[in-house]
């Protein structure tokens, strides 16, 4: 079972897929939860204290926006454990957790600098697309090893 | 700044959504509770979403799958359900997150599509999709043709 | 209880940043509650592309459709509060042009603020208080004569200032640099009521503004605390006479700088900034020191001097400081250096201020260093106006407190 990085992290379709398929998304939502579970400060409504800013400077400099270092304390460390990453390239619509491109764009640039197994894709435009979309998926997941 | 203690430790939530015409997320609550057994169930608009230990919540998962695969999509959630940090009475407003499902939403037929086409047909025989990284410049010769046209 | 104000915020990285519950209790200290727009993804699809700013970042595509939803009025809200990371260039884009276009479109108060993980719900207070004031007590704010017998006191950060008026008319008067908050404003008000020639007894109702108004203003049993961003708006119109139609107000202060843009002497969009103090008065009372003169001499000194003949390549107040101290080594007479000094204090202020709000004519320069002849002569040259200093104009906080508390004054 790899640990694959979904981009964009909060996909319902990218989670779903490499659950389906036997492995273990890397999603925004498991990233976030583990702070909703950590006892510590309060600092509602994501449990992202100004500490996590200043985590962020692992992977962005002081000049930075405190947004973009704060999501990257989510993100980084995410990145670091993942194995493999599926990547949706036109993901123009995905707000909250992925809601700044200049994160995303670092996202992208350090996913894509990780050796490990990529898969880069667009979002299906029709049924015609979803089936390559899936199966592309699907042979990608299959050969990062066997199933659980 | 106050001490936060948090709730719902060890615990994972997951939403559970039907993208069909066939099955309600009152059908899937309805397999849900049957086999619940400690996870507590909340339904809603688009489907379900699971509380509980991660294998009791994953097993129950698997069984809802089984209604129907090619329709019904999980995902992990980072807030336990009911949550009055995310919830739309308290924001005013959607959370952000929501905008983005709703866009996946109206993709979800075409992976529908493409889970059902799969079932009776092997993967590796289905062509690969564009490379969204690869800008395919125009071929030499084919512009060539194209001035040629253009000035005869 | 009364409602709470329906503050809708517009933002990218407040959650992000763990600032965002510094955001809702700095509005639930003044009786504000923090809400999100509610939109669906055709609504941003379709007002993202209609508004044409052409943005990358999702979140700011959401704020602009929130922005829309507001102005067209499909989702109910008092004020707008709009916050983007410091340092983002596209957030900053999307934020000048939602404040414009919102302040353009509607009657909604607008203040917007780039946050960094540092800010707290204390930086943002008076902001937050000034958009529930606006929101709220427009009533309050549309008073334009002083009736009665009121005091006004602000307790500001470098001087607390004091004054008496009757019946429109200011009496008395009393000014002095804060030292300790509660003593400071007892001596200015003792001095104040003795030029006035009235007893504390005798006065109807009192207001207070500034840093230390609700310490002061609790103290003296004040009838109206009120924060200085709206009571310095209405000192300024109601002093220069300019109640009707559209100002802005400037404002250096010792700590911090208000620029607001007003329409009939309510505050539409307001900035206030501090994050350098060589952008403030602070840094003109330095250049005094370092040149041997009173504050109330550098005015005049400045105007005989030309302030490009002195080269200044930093608006921090300690190496802005050192390049005076060069310069005057270097053989610059005192003239110049004053007049370099305060045409730093304005560009700096005029371009990370002024650019946020639209500056609309007359532009009215209020508080202490208004008294400053160079320093508003630099400004105006920035503006390219003649700008307006009005009489008092260094009591302003305390005249517009005393105006608005009139409003207090029991009818028996």
């Amino acid at each position: 079972m790899a640990k694959v990085f979904i981009y964009p992290a909060t996909s319902l379709i990218l989670s779903d897929m490499v659950a389906r398929f036997g492995h273990t998304p890397l999603s925004s939502a498991t990233a976030i939860r583990e702070r909703i579970q950590t006892a510590g400060l309060e600092s509602p409504p994501l449990q992202i204290t100004p500490e996590e800013p200043k985590k962020g400077l692992k992977w962005a400099a002081v000049e930075v926006p405190a947004g973009v270092r704060g999501r990257m304390s989510l993100y980084g460390p995410m990145i670091e454990a993942a194995e493999a990453a599926i990547i949706i390239n036109d993901a123009d619509f995905a707000f909250g957790c992925m809601g700044c491109a200049r994160t995303n764009e670092l996202i992208k640039f350090l996913v894509h600098q990780k050796d490990m197994p990529k898969l880069e894709l667009n979002y299906p435009k029709n049924e015609e697309e979803g089936v390559k979309f899936v199966a592309a998926i699907k042979r990608f997941l299959t050969g990062l090893g066997a199933p659980k | 700044m106050t001490d936060y203690t948090p709730t719902h430790v060890g615990s994972v939530t997951k939403y559970v959504m039907v993208e069909s015409f066939e099955i309600t997320p009152a059908d899937l609550a309805a397999r849900g509770y049957e086999i619940s057994k400690g996870v507590m169930i909340k339904e809603t608009c688009f489907g379900l979403v699971l509380n509980g230990k991660e294998e009791e919540v994953d097993r129950i998962v698997t069984e809802l799958r089984k209604i129907d695969p090619g329709h019904i999509f999980v995902k992990d959630r980072g807030f336990p359900p009911g949550d009055a940090r995310r919830c739309r009475a308290n924001l005013g407003g959607a959370r952000p997150g929501y905008n983005g499902l709703e866009f996946e939403m109206s993709i979800l037929p075409y992976v529908s599509h493409g889970l059902e086409v799969l079932n009776s047909k092997d993967e590796k025989s289905v062509p690969s999709p564009e490379d969204p990284l690869e800008h395919p410049l125009l071929d030499i010769h084919k512009l060539k043709k194209l001035i040629d046209a253009q000035e005869s | 209880m009364t409602q709470p104000v329906r503050i809708a915020q517009l933002s990218c990285g407040p959650e992000y940043s763990g600032i965002q519950n510094e955001i809702n209790e700095a509005a639930r200290e003044v009786g504000g509650e923090i809400f999100f727009p509610d939109v669906a993804l055709k609504d941003i699809r379709r007002d993202f592309e209609k508004f044409g700013l052409d943005v990358r970042s999702p979140d700011l595509k959401l704020a602009i459709a929130r922005a829309m939803a507001l102005v067209e009025g499909r989702v109910e809200a008092d004020a707008v509060f709009i916050a983007t990371c410091f340092r983002c260039a596209e957030a900053a884009i999307v934020r000048n042009e939602l404040r414009r276009y919102i302040n353009e479109h509607s009657k909604l108060p607008v203040v917007s603020y780039s946050f960094t993980e540092r800010t707290t719900a204390g930086t943002l207070l008076t902001r937050m208080e000034a958009l529930t004031t606006i929101a709220k007590r427009r009533a309050l704010l549309a008073r334009e004569t002083q009736k009665g017998l009121t005091l006004g006191l602000d307790s500001g950060s470098a001087t607390t200032k004091a004054v008496v008026m009757r019946d429109n008319k200011i009496i008395g008067t009393g000014w002095q640099p804060t030292t300790e908050v509660l003593k400071s404003a007892n001596e200015v008000i003792a001095h104040a009521l003795a030029e006035a020639g009235v007893t504390r007894e005798e006065i109807q109702a009192v207001g207070t503004t500034g840093y230390g108004r609700f310490l002061v203003g609790k103290e003296i049993n004040a009838d109206l605390i009120q924060e200085e961003l709206t009571v310095n708006s209405k000192g300024a119109v109601y002093l220069a006479d300019r109640q009707h139609g559209p100002a802005t107000v400037i404002d250096i202060g010792g700590m911090d700088n208000k620029a607001i843009s007003v329409m009939d002497g309510i505050p539409g969009v307001f900035t206030m900034g501090g994050i350098c103090a060589g952008a403030s008065g602070r840094f003109l009372e330095m250049t005094a020191k370092r040149l041997g003169v009173e504050i109330t001499e550098l005015g005049p000194l400045s105007m005989k001097g030309m302030g490009a003949r002195v080269p200044m390549n930093s608006y921090c107040i300690v190496f802005g400081t050192q390049s005076l101290v060069n310069a005057l080594a270097a053989g610059s007479t005192r003239e110049d250096v004053a007049a370099a000094a305060c045409h730093s204090v304005a560009e700096q202020v005029y371009e990370q201020q002024l650019q946020e709000v639209d500056i609309k004519e007359p532009v009215i320069m209020v508080g202490g260093t208004s008294l400053i002849e160079g320093l508003v002569f630099a400004m105006g040259e920035l503006l390219q106006t003649k700008i307006v200093v009005p009489p008092y104009s260094q009591y302003i906080g305390a005249v517009g407190s005393a105006l608005l508390a009139s409003g207090f004054i029991k009818d028996d």
